[in-house]
């Protein structure tokens, strides 16, 4: 077969979202590829802008359809640095537990889809029926399976329900032993070397070079973890190791998310021990009163109440299930913020995948664009 | 009644029909209806309507196995709700598919396109003529049966490139190559197994071998052939880990991309016609075909239907092995393919060849008895 362009996208199996990989092929060999993103945006950063602090979180959760309330969460640790709050604790440790739930959901969510781009049937269900567990436990207490609006400024929705930390540490006891099967699975079975081990290379050098963060950074042995180079809500009180691999392959990548999801659990089971002991309040107390609810206090009053509120600038950087995405939230008076960015660490892999894919065959791009993880949500925006 | 065959059978009822027919038509006319030619020639169409009915029944039974297991083994029930337990699922969806419109690219060669899948149907169908199922259960004694069947049955990568060339799309164009350079990889070993299997039954039809096995299966013996023939019949069939020529993962659905409707339910089906085949062909050579365990008690060998009941049996279980290969492996990739068919596979079935050999000159092997003595 002569050169040709192919359209891997945006309505192709691999790609898992809308966006389009774009690849020169000879026969079946990758000669260059050309991303194309940009099919899903809704103009997330501007709408956040006309909103109200608190309804911006309902976008939040669609920025990032797997791991919205890690989005959530990056979200409102800017938003509360720009309008000068601080959470009380037990807030602080229900927004860690909802991060790490939410990470092991994601990495699942990874799991499935990743195992059926390389062909495995039966992992992919496995993957989708152990994240309906975690599902549950998000629907039992914000109300929600995907888009739960649970966070606030100032703390979060609600506490748990009475018997939320004794059924989650019910399901915490059952993946542990599903994260063996799935190495089974998987690093047991020869085909999947074959498949994976050293496709997709990606340096540590390289990847600093393009901004390929999170597991992907990680696979190539470099030990960087926004939750323990830049501790941000009570990760510094929590005990977890960083999980990297050493091969900056599709292979490490596998490793690290499953070392990852063994440490969520790891650090689930202290957090959930930590909110056993330590009830309380999870709304700060001296929240200005129109930020409780939008729009509450109306007429002249309210007008000055926002007007005179002190302005900030506030910057968060968490490690999203993904990678790290960083938000940057300026307050200019008034109950919307003025400007807000995001940066999605998903866009940065995306935009590198030239330099990890070129050269490899066109049987490779699944397993390595799916070692990536994909989540166009928060690639567009 | 124990010894009536499926043509004797439908011969009978040509008898039957015809003779019924004649007696209401005068002379001239009832003596051409009840003459001997006509009487055959009814039989035997009587004789393809019962085996194209058999054969689609069983492949759309067989689907309907496939999945219920597939979803065993994935933690879920598979189909539940169109008929009990979901057996008339199939039926639903093949009528959904029927009802559908047949699309065709505009940019598409229309011979190509149509003919392909009609060909990789037929072709598929014409097998079922060729296997033996019982001893009655035979459309006649072929002394090179299992050679035709074998012809036939790779003929399909051929009809594959067609309908993937003129589908005029880039990733079918793709699958039709895969598909093509799949066959170089397991055609050989595939063959050469089958050699093996051949040297020691000392026939090329199918009815021969499976009399040949009636002291003991051949999958004792010929492990090693067993095995490359299963791999190879897996890669036949395209089912995962084989599956490339249509990786849905890159190639979409591969050669079969633009095919939709009716035109894609004609692929679906030989798909599975021919998954269907390959496990009869591997009951056929290893498995003692429609011969029972030793300890069946004789009452039961005598049952009319035994030697059928068995056969499918045996055959359902084959696949059974096959849906569990596909529930728990990936998918390799086409050079990965080629190297697993010529560097492994190849002298893995010489050795096959060679034990084959071996035990035709000792005749007798410890554990498993005696072969019966040549006949042919």
């Amino acid at each position: 077969m002569s050169e040709m362009w192919i359209n891997m996208g945006p309505q192709h199996p691999m790609t898992h979202g809308l966006w389009n990989l774009r690849v020169r092929i000879e026969g079946e060999v990758i000669l260059d590829v050309d991303p194309e993103m940009g099919y899903l945006h809704r103009g997330i950063e501007k709408i956040s802008e006309d909103r109200h602090y608190n309804e911006v979180i309902t976008l939040m959760d669609r920025t990032c359809y797997v791991a919205g309330l890690a989005w959530e969460h990056l979200y409102m640790l800017a938003a509360e640095e720009a309008l000068h709050i601080r959470p009380p604790e037990r807030a602080q440790y229900l927004r860690v537990l909802c991060e790490e739930f939410q990470r092991i959901a994601s990495h699942l969510m990874w799991y499935a889809a990743f195992v059926q781009d390389i062909g495995l049937m039966s992992p992919f269900l496995y993957g989708m029926r152990d994240r309906d567990l975690i599902l549950d436990l998000f629907q039992s207490y914000t109300g929600a399976r995907m888009t739960y609006e649970y966070m606030r400024a100032g703390g979060v929705r609600n506490d748990l329900p009475p018997g939320f930390t004794d059924r989650a540490r019910k399901v915490l006891d059952w993946l542990l032993p599903r994260f063996h099967e799935y190495d089974q699975l998987c690093l047991g079975s020869d085909i999947f070397h074959k498949r994976c081990d050293g496709l997709g290379k990606l340096s540590a050098e390289e990847c600093i070079r393009h901004g390929v963060t999170g597991p992907m950074l990680r696979s190539a042995g470099r030990k960087r973890d926004l939750r323990r180079d830049r501790p941000y809500a009570v990760y510094d009180q929590l005990d977890f190791e960083v999980a990297v691999a050493d091969g900056a392959d599709v292979t490490g990548r596998y490793l690290v998310r499953m070392e990852e999801m063994r440490q969520s659990v790891r650090i689930l089971y202290q957090v959930l021990d930590w909110l056993d002991r330590h009830p309380g309040p999870v709304m700060a107390d001296q929240l200005p009163r129109w930020l409780g609810a939008p729009y509450a206090p109306v007429g002249r009053e309210g007008y000055l109440l926002k007007r005179n509120y002190p302005k900030g600038v506030g910057f968060s950087a968490i490690e999203e299930p993904h990678g790290e995405a960083l938000a940057y939230v300026v307050n200019e008076g008034g109950e919307h913020p003025y400007r807000v960015k995001f940066r999605s660490p998903v866009f940065a892999n995306l935009a590198a995948s030239r330099h990890y894919l070129v050269g490899y065959r066109v049987a490779d791009i699944p397993p390595i664009m799916g070692s990536v993880d994909v989540c166009v949500g928060e690639v567009d925006r | 009644m124990a010894s009536a065959t499926l043509y004797s059978v439908s011969y009978d009822l040509s008898h039957l029909l015809l003779g019924g027919i004649a007696s209401v038509f005068p002379d001239p006319l009832r003596a051409w209806i009840s003459n001997g030619n006509v009487i055959t020639g009814l039989a035997v169409l009587i004789f393809a309507a019962l085996l194209l009915a058999a054969s689609m029944l069983n492949t759309i039974l067989l689907i309907w196995w496939e999945r219920k297991l597939l979803g065993r083994f994935m933690d879920r029930r598979g189909a539940m709700h169109v008929g009990y337990a979901g057996l008339l699922q199939n039926f639903a969806d093949g009528f959904k598919l029927f009802r559908k419109t047949t699309v065709q690219p505009r940019e598409a060669d229309a011979l190509g396109f149509f003919t392909g899948p009609t060909a990789y149907m037929v072709t598929s169908m014409i097998l079922f003529g060729v296997l033996p199922i019982s001893s009655g259960w035979n459309s006649g004694a072929l002394p090179l049966s299992l050679l035709l069947a074998l012809a036939i049955f790779s003929f399909a990568p051929l009809f594959i490139f067609v309908s993937a060339w003129s589908s005029n799309n880039k990733y079918s164009l793709m699958g039709g190559m895969r598909s093509a350079a799949q066959m170089i990889a397991y055609e050989v070993p595939l063959l050469l197994a089958v050699v093996a299997v051949v040297i020691v039954a000392g026939s090329f039809d199918l009815t021969t071998i499976v009399y040949e096995q009636q002291n003991y299966w051949f999958w004792g013996p010929l492990f090693v052939a067993l095995v490359v023939f299963v791999a190879g019949m897996l890669a036949e069939m395209e089912r995962i880990p084989f599956d490339l020529p249509e990786a849905e993962a890159e190639l979409v659905e591969g050669w079969n991309t633009e095919y939709g409707g009716m035109l894609f339910a004609f692929f679906m089906l030989a798909d599975y016609l021919r998954s269907l085949i390959g496990s009869i062909l591997v009951v056929l050579l290893f498995l003692g075909g429609w011969t029972m365990p030793s300890w069946v008690p004789s009452a039961a060998t005598s049952f009319p239907l035994a030697g059928i009941f068995w056969f499918m049996l045996k055959t359902y279980l084959v696949f059974a092995v096959f849906v569990w290969i596909r529930a728990a492996l990936p998918r390799v990739r086409t050079d990965q393919l080629l190297r697993v068919g010529w560097n492994r596979m190849i002298p893995l079935s010489l050795l096959a060849v060679f034990l084959a050999a071996a035990l035709v000159t000792v005749k007798c092997v410890p554990v498993f008895g005696c072969l019966p003595s040549p006949g042919i």
